[in-house]
C-alpha cells in the first residue's frame, strides 16, 4: 500500500489511544482510590495523582474478611500453583490418550462429557459440587478446590490441538526402537511439547489466579480464601473502608498483571489457539 | 504449603472421625464480624472454666452468604453447632430446613429468666417452636450528625416537618464545609425487599404505628389514611425530594455503611451495635441518637425494638447438648456483660454499664419511647414473598413517581390483597 | 487384536485421571443438578429426596418473575455480543491498517489486559467508578459537559452500565481473535481491489469480511456462550437490581439457591443450560455449513 499520510496516522493513534487509556484508566483510578481519602476523592474525583503518598490503607489491610492478608495471599498462590500444574499434567496426559486412540468410543464420550461441562453455567454448579465435595470428604480442605480447578477448556484444546499436529513419523520412530508408550510420553513427546507446556502453565496460572466461585463455594471458613474472594468478603462486611476494597484489588490485580506483561506473546497466542481449536 | 496440606489432612482425618478422639470444639457461624468473634472468644474463655477442653470457633460470613450457608449446611447434614443471628433470619432457616431445634427446654433449664418479657418470648418462638434463644434485644434509633445540626441552625428533629427541612438544609447547606455538594439528607438502603422495607419499618413504627404491611389478621394496611401519609413520605424522599444519594436503589447495608461512616449523609439509622464503634471510630462519636420522627400528633413516636438476635441449635448439631449448654451459658450474667461491652446490647437488665461509652448507655437504659416490630413473617408464612411483590412496586415507583402517590398506594394496597390472596391459598 | 487391546490399556490409564475429574466434578454434579430439579427443595440435599416430577419447571416457567428474567438474558445476550464483537471487529480493523505503524503492541495490550485481570477485582472497581457522587464516570463526564450518567443507580441505565464493564473485561479476547485472523488475510487481495479503485468500504465488505468469517463465527459463539452466563459483573456491581433491570438468569437462579429453594435453582439453571447448548449447536451448525 502506498505510505499514509499523516493526518489518517493522527487520526489512527487518537482514536485507538483513546479507547487505550480508557480500557487502562480502571487501573490508574484503583491504585489512586487506595491511597486517597474518601473525602478527597469526592471533592476531585479525576485528580490524576494522590494528594500524599500512602500505603496505610495496605498496612491496615492485615486481616480481610476474618484471614490475614498474608493466608490469602498464600492460599491464592499455593491453590493457583498446585490446581496449575495437576491441570497440566492431568490435561497432558488426557489430551495426548484422546488424541493417539482417538477411535475408541469411550474416548469420544469422554470428550463429548468434557465439551459439554464446560458449556454449564459455572454458578449453578454450586449445590451439586457442594454436595459432590461432602460425600468426598473435601468441604473445607484444599484438595477440593485444587481438584475442581485443574479442569478446563483451553487447556485441553491447546494440548489436543499440539498432540494432533505432532507428525506420526515421531512416534512411530520411538516404537519401532522398542520404546513404551510410557517412555515414548515422557522422553520423546513432552520435551517437544515445552512450549506448549510454558503456554498452558501461564495462562491457567491467570485464569485461576482469577477464579473465586469454586473457592467461595467448598470454603467453610475463611482460612481458605483467595484474594478475590476476600476482596468480595471485603466489600460486603460491615462498613467497610473504601481505601481498603481498592489496596485489596490492586494486590488482587497486580501478580497476574506482571505476569501477562512478561508472557504476552505466549497469552495472547495460547488463548487465541486454544479458542479457534475450541 | 506444606504445613498447611498437613493440617488440611488432618482436618480431614478429623471429620472423617467425626471430631470424637479429642476436646470438644464448638462451632459457631454469625455475621457479626470481628466484634462478634471477639464476643464469643471471650464468652467460652468463661464457659470453659467450669466445661474445660472445650473451645469455640467463630466463623463470621457477610449476611448475604450467611443465608446460603446455613441452610445448605444444615441440609446436607454439615452443620455448625450452633448459629446466631437476627430473628427473622432464623426463620427462614427454619422453614427452608425444618431442622432447627426447640429450645423451650432449655430456657426452661436457664435459672430467673424474668428479664425476658412474654413479648420478648413471643419473638423468639414461630410455630409453638422457641427456635432462638434470645441473647440480645435489638434497638434501632434514629440518628443525626450532631456538627451538621449545629452548622445548619437545626436542633434533634422531632417532627416529620422538622426532618424534612434538616434534611433539605444537610443536602444544600454544605453542612461539612468542603465546599462542595457531597452531602446528602438520609443514608437509606433499597437494594432488595427486605432492606427497602425494613427502611420503611423503622419510620412506620417509629411514628407508633402497628404494622407496615399486613395485620395478623391478613389485612392489608398500607392504604389507610396514616400509613399512606407515612408511606408518601417516606417514598417522596427517594422519588421526589431526592434526599438520599441516587446510587441507593443498590446500597444494601454494607453500602449504606460506607455512606454513613464516609461522613456524606445527615440522618440515618443507628442500632445498638453501631454505637461502640461510631463513637471510637469512623464518625468519631458526632451523632446523636433519638427516637425516629413524629408524624402524628396524637401518636407518641419511638426508638424501635427490631426483635432479638440470638442463637439456634440445628437438629443436626454435632455436638448438640453441649450447643444447648453453650447457648444457656449465654443467658447468665457474666456472658451478658461481654455481650453488652462487645457488641454493644444484651437482655438483662441487671448489668454494669459503667463502663460503656455515653450513647451506649442510652440503648442499655431507655429513657425514650419504645416501639416493637410485628414480626409478620412469624405469623404468615409467604410474607417474604408479599414483601417481595411489594418491594417491586415500591421500586418501580421511585424510578417513576407517579404524579398522584395517594392513588399509587391505593391501588397499590388493592394489588397487595390479591397478592396475599393468591399466597395464602397456595398450600405451604 | 489383543495386543492392540493391551495397547489400549496404557492410553486408558493416561486419561484416567482426566477422565475421573470429568466424571466427578462435571458430569456427576449435572446430573445431580439436574436431579435436584426434579426433587422437592427441602429434602433435595438429604439422602432420600422426595421426587416431585416436573413441578418445580411448572413453577419456574409460571413465574413471571422468571419469564422477565430469561427475555432480559436474551435481550442482554444480543445487545452485549453485537456490541462486544462489533467493537473488537472495528477495533481490530484499526489496528491492523497500515496507519498505526508503531505503537500497535501497546493498543492491543491495553485492550487485552483486562482479559486476565481478576473479572471479580475489575467489577469492583467499575462499580465503584459508576458511583453517582464518588465515581470518576460522572465527574468525567461533567467536565466534557456531557450530561451525567444514571450508571447501576437507574434501571433504565444499569444494563447498559453493566454491558460497558463486561466489554471491558471480555473485549480485548474478540480482539486478538480478530487480529490473528486478520494477519492470515490475503494483503494482496485488498491492495488489488483498492487498484482497481474499490473504495474503503467496498474493500472492507467484499474482500476483507469474507475472509474474517471463520474470526466472527468464533467470537460470536463464544460471546454467546459468554453472556447468556453472565453473573460476576451482577454479583460485584447490582446484586441484580435496581429493581431488577439486571437479573439475569444465572443471578436469579443463584439468588434461589440462597433462598434455599434448590428445586427451582436447578431447574431454572437447566433450563439455561439447554438453551445454551441449543444456541451453540446452531450457532456450531451454521458454521459447519458456512464452511462447507
Amino acid at each position: 500500500m502506498t505510505r499514509p499520510r499523516p493526518l489518517a496516522r493522527i487520526a489512527a493513534w487518537a482514536v485507538a489511544g483513546t479507547v487505550s487509556l480508557l480500557f487502562l484508566y480502571p487501573y490508574l483510578w484503583m491504585a489512586l482510590g487506595s491511597m486517597r481519602s474518601t473525602r478527597a476523592i469526592l471533592s476531585a474525583p479525576l485528580r490524576p495523582w494522590p494528594e500524599q503518598w500512602t500505603l496505610d490503607a495496605y498496612i491496615r489491610l492485615h486481616e480481610v474478611a476474618g484471614v490475614t492478608l498474608w493466608r490469602a495471599v498464600a492460599n491464592s498462590l499455593g491453590i493457583t500453583l498446585a490446581s496449575t500444574a495437576l491441570a497440566v499434567g492431568i490435561t497432558a496426559m488426557g489430551a495426548y490418550a484422546l488424541c493417539r486412540r482417538p477411535g475408541l468410543l469411550a474416548f469420544r464420550f469422554l470428550r463429548g462429557g468434557f465439551l459439554l461441562t464446560m458449556m454449564y453455567p459455572y454458578m449453578l454448579l454450586v449445590i451439586p459440587v457442594y454436595i459432590v465435595m461432602y460425600r468426598l470428604h473435601l468441604l473445607g480442605g484444599y484438595t477440593g478446590i485444587v481438584l475442581f480447578l485443574s479442569l478446563g477448556p483451553v487447556q485441553f484444546f491447546l494440548f489436543e490441538q499440539f498432540f494432533r499436529a505432532l507428525p506420526a513419523e515421531v512416534i512411530e520412530a520411538a516404537t519401532i526402537d522398542g520404546a513404551q508408550e510410557w517412555d515414548i510420553l515422557w522422553r520423546v513427546v513432552m520435551p517437544m511439547a515445552r512450549p506448549v507446556v510454558a503456554t498452558v502453565s501461564i495462562i491457567t496460572f491467570l485464569l485461576n489466579w482469577a477464579q473465586w466461585f469454586p473457592v467461595l463455594v467448598v470454603s467453610t471458613t475463611p482460612d481458605t480464601y483467595t484474594l478475590p474472594v476476600a476482596l468480595l468478603n471485603l466489600n460486603g462486611e460491615l462498613g467497610t473502608d473504601f481505601q481498603g476494597i481498592m489496596a485489596l484489588s490492586v494486590i488482587t490485580t497486580l501478580p497476574p498483571a506482571i505476569l501477562f506483561l512478561i508472557a504476552q506473546r505466549r497469552v495472547i497466542g495460547g488463548m487465541t489457539e486454544g479458542a479457534v481449536k475450541g | 504449603m506444606g504445613g498447611t496440606t498437613i493440617r488440611l489432612l488432618l482436618a480431614v482425618g478429623m471429620l472423617l472421625l467425626g471430631g470424637g478422639a479429642r476436646a470438644q470444639q464448638l462451632s459457631i457461624w454469625h455475621d457479626l464480624g470481628d466484634n462478634g468473634t471477639k464476643w464469643f472468644n471471650e464468652a467460652m474463655e468463661d464457659f470453659a472454666r467450669t466445661h474445660p477442653g472445650v473451645s469455640i470457633k467463630p466463623v463470621s460470613y457477610p449476611t448475604d452468604q450467611w443465608f446460603g450457608r446455613v441452610t445448605a449446611a444444615i441440609n446436607t447434614d454439615t452443620a455448625p453447632d450452633l448459629i446466631y443471628n437476627n430473628y427473622e433470619r432464623v426463620i427462614r432457616i427454619a422453614t427452608q430446613t425444618g431442622k432447627i431445634m426447640d429450645l423451650k427446654a432449655a430456657l426452661a433449664g436457664v435459672p430467673d429468666h424474668g428479664y425476658l418479657s412474654d413479648d420478648d418470648l413471643r419473638v423468639a418462638t414461630y410455630r409453638g417452636s422457641m427456635i432462638i434463644l434470645p441473647i440480645q434485644r435489638v434497638q434501632m434509633a434514629f440518628g443525626a450528625r450532631k456538627s451538621w445540626m449545629a452548622k445548619v441552625g437545626e436542633g434533634f428533629p422531632v417532627t416529620w416537618e422538622d426532618t424534612k427541612r434538616t434534611a433539605r438544609k444537610f443536602q444544600d447547606n454544605d453542612p461539612d464545609g468542603n465546599g462542595k455538594p457531597d452531602t446528602f439528607g438520609f443514608a437509606l438502603q433499597a437494594s432488595n425487599a427486605r432492606s427497602l422495607i425494613h427502611m420503611l419499618d423503622l419510620f412506620v413504627f417509629g411514628s407508633g404505628l402497628k404494622h407496615t404491611v399486613i395485620d395478623p389478621d391478613g389485612k392489608i394496611v398500607i392504604d389507610e389514611p396514616r400509613h399512606a401519609q407515612v408511606l408518601e413520605a417516606f417514598l417522596r424522599i427517594f422519588a421526589n425530594d431526592k434526599l438520599v444519594p441516587p446510587d441507593t436503589v443498590n446500597y444494601a447495608f454494607n453500602e449504606m455503611y460506607q455512606v454513613i461512616e464516609g461522613g456524606r449523609a445527615g440522618f440515618f439509622r443507628v442500632g445498638d451495635w453501631n454505637v461502640n464503634k461510631w463513637t471510637k471510630q469512623a464518625i468519631e462519636g458526632d451523632f446523636v441518637a433519638g427516637p425516629w420522627p413524629k408524624f402524628f400528633p396524637d401518636l407518641p413516636n419511638a426508638v424501635v425494638i427490631g426483635g432479638m438476635r440470638g442463637v439456634a441449635v440445628p437438629e443436626n448439631s454435632p455436638n448438640k447438648a453441649l450447643a444447648v449448654q453453650f447457648a444457656q451459658f449465654l443467658l447468665s450474667k457474666p456472658a451478658q456483660q461481654i455481650s453488652l461491652n462487645t457488641v454493644g446490647s444484651a437482655v438483662r437488665k441487671d448489668l454494669d454499664t459503667s463502663a460503656l461509652v455515653e450513647q451506649s448507655k442510652r440503648f442499655a437504659n431507655p429513657e425514650w419511647n419504645l416501639v416493637a416490630y410485628d414480626f409478620p413473617e412469624s405469623i404468615h408464612p409467604w410474607y417474604s414473598q408479599l414483601e417481595e411483590a411489594y418491594y417491586r412496586k415500591l421500586m418501580a415507583a421511585i424510578a417513576s413517581p407517579p404524579a398522584d402517590w395517594q392513588a399509587f398506594i391505593k391501588q397499590t394496597a388493592e394489588e397487595m390483597r390479591a397478592t396475599a390472596k393468591t399466597l395464602a391459598a397456595k398450600p405451604n | 487384536m489383543t495386543l492392540l487391546r493391551h495397547q489400549d490399556r496404557v492410553f486408558y490409564l493416561f486419561a484416567a485421571p482426566f477422565a475421573a475429574l470429568t466424571l466427578v466434578f462435571g458430569l456427576w454434579p449435572i446430573l445431580l443438578s439436574i436431579k435436584v430439579s426434579l426433587s422437592e427443595s427441602t429434602t433435595a440435599l438429604a439422602r432420600a429426596p422426595r421426587f416431585v416430577g416436573w413441578e418445580n419447571y411448572a413453577t419456574i416457567l409460571a413465574d413471571p418473575l422468571f419469564a422477565a428474567s430469561l427475555a432480559r438474558t436474551l435481550i442482554y445476550t444480543a445487545l452485549a455480543v453485537a456490541v462486544n464483537v462489533g467493537f473488537a471487529l472495528a477495533y481490530a480493523l484499526l489496528l491492523n491498517s497500515d496507519v498505526i505503524g508503531r505503537g500497535r503492541t501497546f493498543f492491543k495490550l491495553a485492550v487485552f489486559l483486562p482479559v486476565v485481570t481478576p473479572d471479580l477485582a475489575g467489577y469492583v472497581v467499575w462499580r465503584w467508578l459508576y458511583d453517582q457522587s464518588f465515581g470518576a464516570l460522572n465527574a468525567g463526564l461533567a467536565l466534557l459537559h456531557l450530561p451525567g450518567f444514571g450508571g447501576i443507580a437507574s434501571p433504565a441505565t444499569a444494563m447498559l452500565a453493566v454491558l460497558i464493564a463486561e466489554l471491558w473485561h471480555h473485549a480485548g479476547f474478540y480482539v486478538v481473535i480478530f487480529l490473528a485472523n486478520l494477519a492470515l488475510c490475503d494483503k494482496a487481495l485488498a491492495e488489488a481491489a483498492a487498484i482497481d479503485g474499490a473504495s474503503a468500504w467496498q474493500r472492507l465488505r467484499y474482500v476483507i469480511l469474507p475472509q474474517l468469517r471463520p474470526a466472527i463465527l468464533i467470537n460470536l459463539i463464544y460471546a454467546l456462550i459468554q453472556f447468556l452466563k453472565t453473573f460476576t459483573v451482577v454479583v460485584v456491581m447490582t446484586k441484580g437490581g435496581p429493581n431488577g433491570a439486571t437479573n439475569f438468569v444465572s443471578y436469579f437462579a443463584y439468588r434461589l439457591f440462597d433462598q434455599g429453594e434448590y428445586g427451582q435453582a436447578t431447574a431454572a439453571g437447566t433450563i439455561l443450560f439447554a438453551i445454551v447448548i441449543g444456541i451453540s449447536a446452531l450457532a456450531y451448525g451454521l458454521a459447519k455449513r458456512g464452511q462447507a
